[in-house]
């Protein structure tokens, strides 16, 4: 009882960072004892291993999105020709 | 914390001289303009808008290089790409729609690799239609904040640049969104035993 009290804390606990440890966004880091406790919680909880692998399926799936959007090759070159436009009039 | 890109040649962060400003501002724009481009066909819905936003974003970025300290230039830039579509655009509401309309239509990217592994042919093969359905189904401000960080890998900051919200609703959004879908994919969607 006692122990599936805890492990039911340490499943919640895991729940609200499995995101973050996934992005590893530089402006949410988890502190270094907290990587350490959800990765060994993640090695025993099969629960929990689902959800990150959950999580990391649907980012790739949705990373793999990103080429559907039609880079503009002739539009970035122009967008620097003009940053060179801007920096060569402030140089005159 | 970061150093400012151009430390090396302006005190306090600064630039100083006119050199150091147009050093400093080719620094801090050129390596983000594609995605400078990509934002702002999200907020703007076409290509031609687009370029003419980001135009004036870089004219204002210019103008306004002496004030920045050289952190986080992409945050900065997009910050600015924000408030000026706000002022050219001023009765049209900021949406991802643009980018949404272009997912929805187009193939899902295959890459270049000629033998996708088991799990990029699976996705690309059986999740995507209901990976459409449910993120078609979030609500936009969910959805434009799952678009700009899980497709185009913005980070929580530069996504929150762009929506004018703080980090932490950057990341409220984004966990309800992907939770949101896990929910409506089902259990067994994502189940990592089909790639064996």
């Amino acid at each position: 009882m006692k122990q599936s009290l805890r492990q039911m804390i340490t499943c919640h606990w895991s729940a609200r960072r499995i995101q973050r440890y996934l992005d590893a966004d530089p402006s949410a880091p988890l502190a270094p004892g907290e990587v350490a406790r959800l990765e060994a919680h993640l090695a025993i909880c099969d629960t929990c291993a689902k959800v990150a692998e959950e999580h990391r399926i649907l980012h790739k799936a949705l990373s793999r999105w990103s080429g559907a959007v039609v880079d503009d090759d002739a539009a970035v070159q122009r967008l620097q020709s003009f940053v060179d436009s801007l920096v060569e009039d402030e140089q005159r | 914390m970061p150093a400012p890109v151009g430390s090396l040649t302006m005190a306090d962060g600064h630039p100083q001289t006119d050199r150091e400003r147009t050093r400093a501002f080719r620094q801090f724009v050129e390596p983000e303009i594609e995605v400078m481009l990509r934002v702002a066909r999200s907020l703007t819905g076409n290509a031609t808008d687009a370029e003419d936003l980001v135009q004036e974003s870089l004219i204002r970025a210019f103008r306004a290089v002496d004030r920045f300290d050289g952190r986080y230039p992409r945050a900065w830039l997009l910050t600015i790409l924000r408030r000026t579509h706000i002022n050219m655009h001023r009765r049209r509401r900021p949406d991802t729609i643009d980018d949404w309309a272009m997912i929805r239509d187009a193939r899902p990217a295959f890459g270049a690799a000629e033998h996708p592994s088991a799990e990029d042919a699976w996705i690309d093969s059986t999740l995507n239609p209901p990976l459409a359905d449910a993120v078609a189904a979030l609500d936009p401000k969910f959805r434009a904040t799952l678009i700009l960080v899980d497709v185009h890998d913005l980070s929580y900051a530069d996504a929150a640049a762009v929506l004018g919200v703080p980090v932490g609703t950057v990341m409220s959004r984004l966990s309800r969104a992907r939770d949101r879908i896990r929910r409506r994919l089902g259990p067994s969607a994502l189940t990592p035993g089909r790639f064996a």
